[in-house]
């Protein structure tokens, strides 16, 4: 690691206007040029304002007591300006498509250097869209990107000033994991290739094992530990104190007994392979099964005890709650061209269905949900919920049987307090006992301490269980659900999926639309695969998951501890760390650390292993 | 009545032709102007029908405007309000008259109005939709307008769908959540009511939204120099260094000129005024 530090902070305290406590306590950290830091840390450990530091926002936007000195790139931040600073460091937000300001992405990211005076500001536009590969949006409107785009111009924007330094606030917070990877492979590119330093504030373990050099662990307004990568991601117990979850990975090698927590999925296998004979023999002796198997012929659990649970496969088919036949339906651009999304769709949608509803973006997961609410009407064809066809009766009156939840929780909030939104349906509609009702559901989300708020005042992972509780309030008999995890931390991710799970006696059928693989494979049943404007494939999660072409087409990463179990040919692969653990005892791997090449992302078949078996033998 | 989709009198239709209007989608021919130049051409058009009370002149200017309209290629949403505005001012006026024991004369002194209106409405379509927001800005900055407000102009116009997408997801929520009414009453009125009041109600939640997504951008602001760039003119320069008048808005120019003085000189020729009208 380069020993000049580029960020370098002594004594650092700050205290916002207005606030009893220092914000910042006495904080002393280096960051060495070249690093790549993640920024991690519980709410409220300072990670955001310690970052807004480097650029001069602390102090000079937000004046506030400071003391201490801040110096980044050499210059002393205090007696320095924001504008000056932001040559040095560039800042990406949470909230990124607040911080787009102009019409077009080539605009956006000339915006900067034009009004710093730059002359070149046309070659550092072309030079920034390059670094990032986004040339080909340069024409496009910021309201026409897509969430990652939208980042990437974000992004864009400040490399135009040829910053030393970037720092991104949680970039995998508005993103869907593939688009999170995505942003983080630029950002490997531009650290690696560019040499810029990279800061990123951070809660996905599984990002900062796998890309970051050094972490620094916030707590209180300082840093407890400032560490390699490899030493951080070793003291998982300490990070799962401060709120980030080891990943599904460390936590299945901390379980099989390895000793150093692996970083990524092929070391991961690769460590595996390699301690693989160790645990098989010591569990082979007790569970009898592996003897049997020892012949070559690899374990192969039959595919159709991981579908459907046998009691609702043997019973006939339950009654159909929703259905749509023949859809049809797109949208008008704005130049006037209909835009078609759904192209004759079928789906029947029944009860005890948990269907996820997957595919890329632009794929009409969201339009298929809004006509199901009946928001939409179909162009042609007919969708039906609870027997009555959406073209008959008014978006209001279908709302007794069906509720939909948008995906940005604030745009659900039109009432002072959240008791007043949970209570807006069942009240005006003069449902009896609607009092007992919001009670009722405000404390299943576990939100009665805050049911006076107003929703936009709370946490992220707050909001979400409150619509979730406006959703339940209105006793549909179809729930359908916009991305429910999206832009939540681990924690308050696994309390909705646990939520979601209770669900079920109340609620019919519920759908999610979703890009988050963990819940697909902790919660589904049914997954409806998108793709060309119908559903492509409707089968269980353990099914999806065994065909990785169909992954690949549908944009879909699947979880950690699922590619995993692919890499090391289990099928079909496993769904969480426990089916794993329990599973990998009865694997056939002792051959494989002889082969540290198929160790890799590819999944390979059971039947490649089988023959690796027998070349060896 | 059966629902189905519409891609006319829709609020999404109505969002894309705001988008059409802001953006001059649909191309015309002040779009290829210098933007001080079609500031310069408004500026005389929407001044000159002031100096007269000459009805000949008055509606030459009106002919000259709405033929500005058709050059500039206003969207359908945009000639609906117009048409509409005029007529229900028609109306309006009309009632009044009646009313108010009015006479012919009053008629006329507000119809001469309503002419003058109407030609300067016209002008400002033709020139506000040919402007997308970026060249108004410019133009702005360009005539020595503060830099704050030519920067309100281009971000006012860029929040614009984004707010348009709000109200429409803040509304179908009240739709969803509120109940419909039991009766319609007569003709309907108590849908009509319902309507409203969820509109005017779902501005509360934008307002909140907003207030909260700008603090970024206000700090964004900061980190990319908009400050700076008032301080600092060099930015400025950089930005307007692309305005150039070319010889098409000396052409348009001069021809709306001198079209004005014909209208004038014609109106010399034969005055009608409405003290003649009333004989």
């Amino acid at each position: 690691m380069p020993a000049s530090p580029v960020i370098s902070l002594e004594n650092v305290s700050f205290r916002y206007p207005g606030t009893a406590e220092d914000t910042l306590r006495n904080v002393t950290l280096q960051i060495a040029e070249g690093d790549f830091a993640a920024v991690v840390g519980g709410n409220g450990s300072a990670k955001t304002t310690l970052c807004k530091t480097f650029n001069g926002l602390v102090p000079h936007y937000w004046s506030g007591e400071f003391s201490g000195v801040a110096e980044v790139c050499g210059i002393d931040t205090y007696t320095s300006s924001v504008a000056q600073l932001s040559s040095q460091v560039g800042y990406v937000y949470q909230d990124f498509a607040n911080q787009l300001v102009r019409p077009t992405v080539r605009d956006e990211i000339a915006f900067a250097p034009v009004n710093f005076g730059h002359v070149d500001h046309a070659e550092r536009t072309r030079e920034a869209l390059e670094m990032l590969r986004i040339t080909d949006l340069s024409e496009r409107f910021v309201w026409q990107l897509s969430g990652g785009q939208a980042h990437l111009t974000a992004l864009a924007s400040v490399l135009a000033l040829r910053p030393r330094v970037v720092v991104v606030d949680e970039p995998v917070a508005e993103l869907d994991p593939a688009r999170a990877q995505e942003i983080y492979q630029r950002l490997e590119v531009l650290n690696e290739q560019f040499g810029l330093t990279i800061v990123t504030i951070e809660h996905h373990a599984e990002f900062i094992a796998r890309f970051a050099k050094s972490v620094v662990l916030m707590a209180d307004g300082a840093p407890v530990w400032h560490l390699p990568v490899q030493d951080a991601v070793n003291r998982s117990h300490e990070l799962a104190e401060h709120g980030i979850p080891a990943p599904q990975i460390v936590q299945a090698a901390h379980r099989l007994g390895l000793a150093d927590a692996p970083r990524t999925v092929p070391e991961a296998a690769r460590a595996l392979r390699a301690h693989a004979p160790v645990a098989a023999t010591a569990s082979g002796t007790a569970s009898g099964a592996v003897a049997g198997t020892r012949s070559g012929a690899g374990p192969r659990p039959s595919l159709e005890q991981f579908t459907r649970p046998a009691a609702e496969q043997a019973s006939a088919p339950l009654p159909v709650v929703a259905r749509a036949t023949a859809v049809q339906h797109g949208y008008r651009t704005v130049h006037g061209r209909l835009h078609n999304v759904l192209d004759e769709l079928d789906v029947d949608l029944r009860r005890g269905d948990r269907v996820a509803l997957v595919g890329g973006n632009g794929s009409g997961k969201t339009t298929l949900l809004k006509l199901l609410a009946g928001i939409l009407v179909p162009r042609s064809g007919d969708v039906e919920v609870s027997g009555t066809n959406t073209r008959k009766k008014s978006a209001g009156q279908l709302a007794d049987h069906v509720a939909y939840l948008w995906q940005q929780p604030q745009q659900m909030f039109l009432k002072e307090s959240i008791r007043s939104d949970i209570a807006l349906f069942p009240r005006e509609r003069g449902v009896p006992g609607w009092e007992a009702i919001v009670d009722d559901t405000l404390s299943q989300v576990r939100l009665d301490d805050f049911a006076d708020r107003d929703g936009r005042s709370l946490s992220g992972g707050q909001q979400r269980r409150a619509t979730l509780a406006i959703g339940l309030a209105m006793r549909p008999d179809v729930l359908l659900l916009d991305e429910p995890t999206a832009s939540l931390d681990i924690a308050s991710r696994d309390a909705v999926v646990r939520m979601l799970d209770q669900l079920s006696g109340t609620i019919a059928c519920s759908v999610v639309a979703t890009h988050d693989m963990t819940l697909v494979s902790e919660w589904a049943n049914r997954v409806l695969v998108m793709e060309g404007g119908r559903v492509a494939s409707d089968l269980s999660p353990h099914e999806l998951f065994d065909q990785p072409d169909l992954l690949t087409r549908a944009n879909l990463v699947p979880p950690q501890i699922t590619q995993l179990g692919m890499s090391l040919g289990m099928t079909p692969p496993p769904l969480d760390v426990r089916e794993f653990v329990d599973r990998f005892d009865g694997l056939k791997l002792q051959h494989a650390d002889l082969h540290p090449a198929s160790a890799d992302l590819h999944p390979a078949s059971s039947a490649e292993m089988r023959a690796y078996g027998t070349q060896d033998a | 009545m059966a629902r189905k989709t519409r891609d006319v009198i829709s609020v999404e239709w109505i969002k894309l032709e705001l988008m059409r209007a802001a953006y001059a989608t649909r191309g015309g021919t002040f779009s290829r102007m210098d933007p001080r130049m079609v500031l310069l051409w408004y500026a005389v058009m929407a001044i000159v029908p002031w100096f007269t009370h000459n009805l000949t002149v008055l509606a030459g200017l009106f002919l000259l405007n709405a033929v500005a309209v058709i050059l500039a290629r206003v969207g359908p949403l945009l000639l609906f309000l117009f048409v509409f505005g005029i007529g229900m001012e028609a109306i309006y006026i009309l009632a009044a008259a009646w009313l108010f024991g009015g006479d012919l004369g009053t008629l006329y002194a507000l119809s001469e109005l309503t002419l003058k209106l109407g030609a300067i409405s016209m002008a400002s379509m033709a020139a506000f939709v040919s402007l997308d927001p970026e060249k108004l800005s410019d133009a702005l900055l360009a005539l020595r307008a503060p830099a704050l407000l030519a920067f309100a102009v281009s971000y006012g116009y860029r929040m614009l769908p984004i707010l348009v997408e709000e109200f429409n997801t803040v509304f179908d929520n009240y739709r969803l959540r509120s109940a419909p009414p039991r009766r319609a009453g007569f003709l309907g009125v108590n849908h009509l009511y319902r309507w409203v009041r969820m509109a005017i109600l779902s501005f509360y939640p934008i307002f909140l939204n907003t207030a909260l997504s700008v603090r970024t951008t206000v700090e964004a602001l900061e980190t990319r120099g908009l400050t700076y760039a008032t301080v600092d003119d060099r930015g400025r320069r950089i930005r307007l260094g692309y305005l150039k008048v070319r010889p098409l808005d000396i052409l348009v120019l001069t021809v709306s000129i001198l079209l004005v003085v014909a209208v004038f000189v014609t109106g010399q020729l034969w005055p009608i005024f409405r003290t003649d009208l009333l004989g």
